[in-house]
């Protein structure tokens, strides 16, 4: 079994004739050390998928087990220790809170507790360093260019060590060079380790970079491919 | 600490919206104590009397203007079972030419020298001779009459010349301020021509146990509150005020509240990205919940400045009588603060149900 299995996933909006089938019984299974790509039309279920495995939204049906088990069956407390420790989630749109600075958004993840706060300041450092954000880490979010904003969001969900990355649209705002090196960055964090990243993009040099593409339309599964040349061993 | 951040890095926005908590605030301290200064005005010249109950003439319904008693009645009253202490004081109200071309009535309360009627001044010295008066602060302020001058009351077609000698804390009876001269000097002014058959006294001021609605040949027993309550006008005049004091706290209190959830309701973007980066549901709470505490209380606190200059500023001009007591202005405080966190706990509270995710796209 690997960190993340989908049996069956699907959700709906709405009811009657105002009804959306957003995703339509998806299963999945993704290994430690994976770096999976998400690619498919606008509209196609993407970020529903995604924020079903992020435990943000609660699937119509099905399962979504994460090492095992059912994050649609966790309680109140347990669905946030779940967000909060194990999934990183980059949102599409890199919601930041806009009265805080670069590190400050980083730090966030510090007041709620449950980690040791010496340790997450170093790792805020190690991580405005190694994804180039340093010279602006003072900002404040509201003054930050649409790039330097998505790699703080990719920064925040790195801050824990998560187990699952979520990652959607990161690099939409990035120029290829820097967006290959954020993916980069993210296949290094999960490669090897007991971790995996799920990202959507619409940009397939990026998507290439994966060790696996996986292709969506209107809610279901149409290829699931392995890459040989993941960024991971290339 | 994040609410506090928000708070720092918003200046503009925290600042207008205490500005509004405040003036919600002001506007019921105000009614408060608009209500208050009326009801003061009313009666505190009585109330203010150093005793615990009050002899009226049976035959005037608890009025004091209408109450008059004899020597006999006096000795009757002094003389019961109960009645540790008893002193007679006389009330008449004269209309006072302080200036040319200036008058104002003045509520002239007769006291016996020396007698626990006679109030302590605050300024100057007690009543020792014929022809002397102590005037009542309000009175200073109304007609600048300072220690030392005169004070011309109505004999009959003439006036006397009183002279001020000191000046009392008692206030107003019968939205008139206060003066007292002697029970002798009373009599003067309140009834001309024969001597024998004047009244002695208009009612009695006593102290004493279980005398509570104690009645003799002629008079009756009341405490000073009940004796508060039958001045003609203030019972309809309380229930006025304090309906409107009810009104003011209640809709104040509920515009506060909704103002509140409608605030914090805005945040609800910002509220499902804490969410979804796994901010735990007590932690949005308590900062959503100190926020508003911050900001009510600073609201609260400065509409008290503000009531307290007003207060300043009307007893100065004397025209708008205005009060304010502690507990008035922590109620009204109370009420506000309590009102914005229950508005801020109901929309938070209806935010922690929503998907995180559906929350942040509600921009
Ligand atoms: N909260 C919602 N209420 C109703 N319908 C929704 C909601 N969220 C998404 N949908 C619908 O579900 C479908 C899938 O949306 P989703 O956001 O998952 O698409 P996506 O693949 O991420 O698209 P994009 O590439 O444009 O981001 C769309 O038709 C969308 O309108
Ligand atoms: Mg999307």
């Amino acid at each position: 079994m690997g960190i993340l299995t989908l049996r069956d996933v699907s959700k709906s909006f709405g009811d009657g004739p105002h009804r959306v089938d957003a995703v339509r019984g998806v299963s999945l299974n993704i290994g430690r050390g994976e770096m999976v790509s998400l690619v498919g039309p606008s509209g196609s279920g993407k970020s529903t998928l995604l924020a079903m495995v992020g435990g943000l939204l609660t699937p119509t049906s099905g399962e979504v087990l994460v090492d095992g088990a059912d994050v649609a069956q966790f309680g109140g407390r347990e669905r946030t220790r779940y967000r909060r420790d194990r999934v990183g989630f980059v949102f599409q749109g890199s919601n930041m809170v806009p009265f805080l600075t670069a590190r400050e958004n980083l730090l966030l993840v510090a007041q709620f507790g449950g980690a040791d706060k010496g340790a997450l300041k170093r790792r805020a450092d190690e991580l405005l360093e190694e994804l180039e954000l340093m010279p602006v880490a003072n900002q404040l979010a509201t003054q930050l260019s649409g790039g330097e904003r998505q790699r703080v969001a990719i920064a925040r969900a790195l801050m824990r060590d998560p187990v699952l990355i979520l990652v959607d649209e990161p690099t939409a705002s990035l120029n290829t060079e820097l967006g290959e090196r954020v993916v980069d960055a993210l296949a290094a964090e999960v490669s090897g380790r007991n971790k995996a990243c799920l990202m959507v993009t619409h940009d397939e040099r990026m998507a290439a970079r994966a060790d696996r593409l996986i292709e969506f339309r209107d809610g279901r599964i149409l290829n699931d491919d392995r890459l040989d040349e993941g960024a991971a061993s290339g | 600490m994040l609410a506090l951040i928000e708070i720092k890095r918003r200046k503009l926005q925290f600042g207008l919206v205490t500005g509004v908590v405040a003036l919600i605030s002001y506007l019921i301290i105000m009614v408060t104590g608009l209500g208050l200064g009326l009801n003061e005005q009313a009666g505190t010249g009585l109330l203010s009397l150093n005793g615990d109950h009050l002899a009226y003439a049976s035959n005037a319904n608890l009025s004091v203007i209408r109450s008059r008693l004899t020597e006999e009645h006096v000795a009757d009253i002094q003389a019961a079972p109960g009645v540790q202490q008893g002193t007679p004081v006389g009330y008449i109200a004269v209309v006072v030419e302080y200036a040319p071309d200036e008058s104002n009535t003045a509520a002239t309360l007769g006291v016996i020298p020396g007698s626990f009627a006679e109030p302590a001044v605050v300024e100057g010295r007690q009543l020792s001779a014929p022809d002397e008066v102590l005037v009542d602060r309000a009175w200073v302020r109304l007609a600048e009459t300072g220690i030392g001058e005169t004070l011309p009351l109505p004999v009959g077609f003439e006036t006397r010349d009183f002279t001020v000698v000191g000046v009392v804390d008692q206030g107003y009876f019968f939205f008139q301020p206060t003066v007292y001269v002697s029970l002798e000097d009373w009599q003067g002014l309140a009834y001309q021509g024969d001597l024998a058959g004047r009244p002695a006294a208009s009612i009695v001021l006593l102290q004493g146990d279980g005398i509570d609605s104690m009645r003799g040949e002629g008079w009756e027993v009341v405490t000073k509150q009940e004796g508060f309550r039958n001045i003609e006008g203030v019972a309809a005049q309380q229930s006025t005020v304090n309906a409107l004091r009810y009104m003011g706290l209640l809709i104040g209190t509920l515009v506060i509240g909704v103002f509140f959830y409608v605030i914090t309701l805005q945040k609800v973007s910002l509220l499902g990205i804490l969410k979804a980066i796994g901010a735990p549901g007590t932690f949005l709470v308590t900062q959503g919940l100190l926020q508003v505490f911050l900001v009510a209380l600073s609201g609260a606190l400065i509409s008290v400045v503000l009531a307290l200059v007003t207060e300043a500023t009307l007893l100065s001009s004397d025209t708008v009588p205005i009060a304010f007591n502690t507990r008035a202005l922590v109620t009204s405080s109370g009420f506000v603060v309590i009102g914005g966190m229950v508005g801020a706990a109901l929309s938070v509270r209806q935010v922690a149900t929503i998907d995180p995710i559906i929350a942040m796209q509600q921009q």
